[in-house]
């Protein structure tokens, strides 16, 4: 097995070099998921409208929402894109072959290209957005789930026929956008070997394509990745690369986010939104407070509109506010230090910093998934056995009832889990001010701030 | 070629093959024992309750109920065929056989405190005669329209309030007096009663029109206005027996007294915030009908009342009780609601 520092190459691993070489594990992966995924929403257009009782809730907000944030995201980053069956079609079309790769690697698309000014995770972020306004009724209601599945296949359809390679999930996809922030923190990384190697290859392969495989299509020229954020794993570069310098490693978790990285206001926003979203989401679905739900259920009445409109000012005003102050707040008590900051922009400054909520955001969703996860998985047995709601028994467990798993631990996981965040987070803020030249003191708001955060989310876990 | 060839064979046993197999084992299973199928949404009233609340069937035919929630728990209850499921839980579809071997009409209801409306959960599945001729028969004589539709009485017109009103209670019992009187020496003459001892002529006439008819007949220039409201209230009464009206009060009191109150003013605490009494008229009243109002009660012919009982709605979520009463009750139903203002 190669090793470098601090990382190892997994994918030397003979039978794991294998399994990535070869189309077919993954292909019947994402198969396999494609069948969970029509079962969902045949679950959702057919099957009871009891959400509690439908294939289409549980198996995607309960038990596909738990392996996603409690095991796949930390654990394997964006494993979860590679296996996604919402571009698959889209994918399928674009290569016009099913598994065996074309000459060359050739797609067949409309060839535009996506406009330069979203070429960020913006519209991922508002389309998040979109997604959390509305999310009490898309969580609850199996029709509104199977509709809105059925949206993302057919967008990223129309997009893979128009746009080249997989632009729907590298900048439209809600999910996409947060699995690929949180990716950052997770133990695996595919990466070059060796850069140089990149840059005397002439052909790149792993991006223009090969008979051996596609271009990369997450846009991206691995020879210069340095961040999970925007890579798929879809491991084409591994099947392209002509020069073997593609990698599976095993690596040290959250390093992207201590290494200096290229990062935009749009990442930074996308931390604010997912650490806003945890608050909002524990109180509307956690919280004791009626009125707050009835409203964030009620879409398009006088009550919503008012939750809604606090819903986007916490998201995108109050809560990014409150970061920037925290940030300047730094910036002037590096000042009195008599240090200047390196990163004097306070642009700069304030998405450096905002690596921080990536640990503490992730923290966050892991402990409120707990939450429900635990107290609602026992759902998913009945479900199996009846998955539309329709009085079938294919495995003898529908009469099982709701059990919730381990009520009583819920709280002794939730703590010790968003102290971790916290202290990574912690431990980001002040390598970030001490790159830039700044002491702990210029530390201290930010670190504040990730503090009462934790603070305020663990007082919604264990109200 | 062999490898795509491989995928595409598993991608349609996943997109065709696995929804068709799904279907197929659905009607398999449902049609696995020859038995037809009735699958009957039980859901909050004001969600549409009962979906379908009608049900028709043949004496003697056995058929599969199959009550699905998709909201809270409900029960179905058909007290004559001796079902009573008493839970139904949303997603868990609960199935029932029955075979009704009489003809007649089986009311089956919901008896779970599911919403503030459940008393309003409510069906019937109509048997009919297995015999086609006898069948035939019952269905022209269901079929026969009811009487405020054979007269053309629009149930939702606004109507005028009457012009005379009695100011005191009438009373049925005085009334009787003063129609039996007549025969001695020196007495009024015997006051003037036709047509109100008609039942069926009576049904289509308001007591306020039968006020002004009786008052304007010389036979009764000798007579009070309250003495003429007696005899309307005799003729309106009179062929009502005590039982009819006490079989008339306990069904008031179970299915109508929730909204329109005991004492029939309408302010039963269900028929508060009533579905669709934000979209009624303003210029009616807001809320289930007072009975103990005179202007509206007596401009109403029995026929009318008959038909708002028979059909139920008025925008107010009132069940169809057309469907759940046989015609006599529905008879004794409206004779009940005079005795609000006229004493028997």
């Amino acid at each position: 097995m190669a090793q470098t520092s601090r990382r190892y190459a997994i994918s030397d691993i003979p039978l794991v070099k294998r399994v990535l070489k070869s189309r077919w594990p993954q292909w019947l992966a994402v198969a396999l998921m494609l069948g969970f995924f029509v079962l969902a929403i045949l679950a959702g257009l057919f099957g009871t409208p009891a959400g509690n009782r439908n294939f289409g809730i549980v198996f995607v907000w309960i038990v596909w929402w738990a392996l996603l944030m409690l095991l796949l995201v930390p654990v394997a980053g964006r494993l979860w894109c590679g296996v996604c069956p919402i571009p698959a079609p889209g994918e399928w079309l674009q290569r016009r072959t099913l598994i065996a790769p074309g000459k060359g690697g050739k797609l067949h698309t409309l060839g535009l290209k996506w406009p330069k000014r979203w070429r960020n995770i913006w519209l991922q972020n508002l389309g998040f957005l979109g997604v959390a306004l509305f999310s009490t009724v898309i969580l609850t209601t199996p029709l509104v789930t199977a509709l809105v599945l059925l949206g993302f296949v057919l967008i990223a359809l129309v997009t893979s026929v128009l746009f080249e390679r997989r632009t729907f999930c590298r900048y439209l996809c809600p999910v996409g956008g947060f699995i690929g922030l949180y990716s950052q923190v997770a133990p695996l990384e595919l990466r070059v070997r060796d850069p140089e190697v990149c840059v005397g290859h002439r052909d790149k392969t792993c991006y223009t394509g090969s008979d051996d495989g596609y271009g990369c299509p997450w846009l991206v020229f691995p020879g210069k990745l340095t961040s999970n954020t925007y890579c798929g794993l879809c491991t084409e570069c591994l099947k392209t690369c002509t020069l073997d310098n593609v990698a599976l490693y095993v690596r040290q978790p959250g390093k992207d986010l201590v290494t200096p990285q290229r990062r935009g206001v749009d990442e930074a926003f996308k931390g604010l939104i997912m650490l806003a979203c945890a608050f909002v989401y524990s109180a509307v679905l956690l919280g004791p407070w009626g009125a707050l739900k009835d409203a964030a259920r009620a879409p398009f009445t006088l009550p919503w509109l008012a939750y809604a409109a606090v819903f986007l000012a916490l998201n995108l005003i109050v809560v990014p506010g409150l970061f920037v102050l925290a940030v300047r707040a730094g910036a002037w008590l590096a000042r009195r230090g008599g240090r200047t900051m390196a990163a004097s922009d306070h642009k700069h400054a304030f998405v450096e910093y905002a690596a921080a909520l990536v640990p503490l955001g992730l923290a966050a969703w892991i402990a409120f998934s707990l939450s429900f996860v635990l107290i609602n998985f026992s759902y998913a047995w009945p479900t199996l056995s009846d998955p539309f709601g329709w009085g079938w028994n294919l495995f003898g467990a529908t009469g099982l009832g709701w059990t919730p798993y381990l009520p009583g631990l819920t709280a002794y996981l939730q703590i010790p889990v968003m102290l971790v965040g916290l202290a990574a987070a912690v431990g980001v803020v002040l390598k970030t001010a001490h790159r830039h030249g700044c002491g702990t003191l210029a530390a201290t708001p930010v670190v504040a701030f990730c503090s009462a955060a934790t603070v305020g989310l663990l007082a919604l876990f264990l109200a | 070629m062999k490898h795509n060839l491989f995928a595409l064979i598993v991608l349609l046993l996943l997109l065709v093959g696995l929804p068709a197999a799904i279907f197929a084992y659905r009607t398999a299973r449902d049609t696995a024992d020859g038995l037809r199928v009735i699958e009957i949404q039980a859901q909050a009233p004001e969600a549409g309750g009962f979906i379908p609340d009608r049900l028709e069937l043949t004496a003697g035919e056995t058929v599969k109920l199959r009550v699905v929630s998709p909201d809270v728990v409900h029960s179905f209850f058909i007290p004559e065929l001796g079902v009573n499921i008493d839970e139904v839980y949303p997603g868990k579809p609960v199935e029932v056989t029955i075979t009704p071997q009489e003809p007649g009409r089986y009311a089956f209801a919901c008896t779970r405190w599911c919403s503030v409306d459940h008393w309003r959960m409510r069906g019937v599945i109509e048997v009919l005669p297995a015999d086609a001729a006898t069948q035939s028969t019952q269905s022209a004589e269901t079929s026969k329209k009811p009487l405020f539709e054979q007269l053309g009485i629009d149930l939702d017109a606004m109507r005028h309030a009457p012009t005379a009103l009695p100011a005191a209670t009438p009373s049925a019992a005085r009334g009787a007096a003063l129609a039996r009187r007549g025969t001695e020496p020196g007495a009024p003459a015997s006051p003037a009663r036709p047509p109100f001892e008609d039942v069926q002529a009576r049904k289509r006439v308001s007591p306020a029109d039968a006020f002004l008819e009786l008052r304007a007949a010389p036979e009764n220039a000798g007579l009070s206005d309250d003495q003429v409201w007696d005899l309307v209230a005799w003729a309106w009464l009179q062929d009502v027996s005590p039982e009819t009206l006490a079989q008339a009060q306990t069904l008031y009191s179970r299915d109508c007294a929730a909204c329109h109150g005991e004492t029939g003013q309408g302010d039963g605490v269900a028929g508060e915030n009533l579905p669709g009494l934000a979209k009624m008229d303003p210029a009616m009243r807001r809320g289930p009908a007072d009975f103990t109002d005179a202007g509206q009660m007596l401009s109403a012919p029995d026929a009318l009342l008959h038909g708002k009982i028979l059909r139920g709605g008025m925008g107010t979520g009132m069940p169809e009780f057309g469907s759940l009463y046989t015609d006599a009750e529905l008879w004794a139903m409206v004779s009940y609601l005079r005795t609000f203002l006229f004493t028997k």
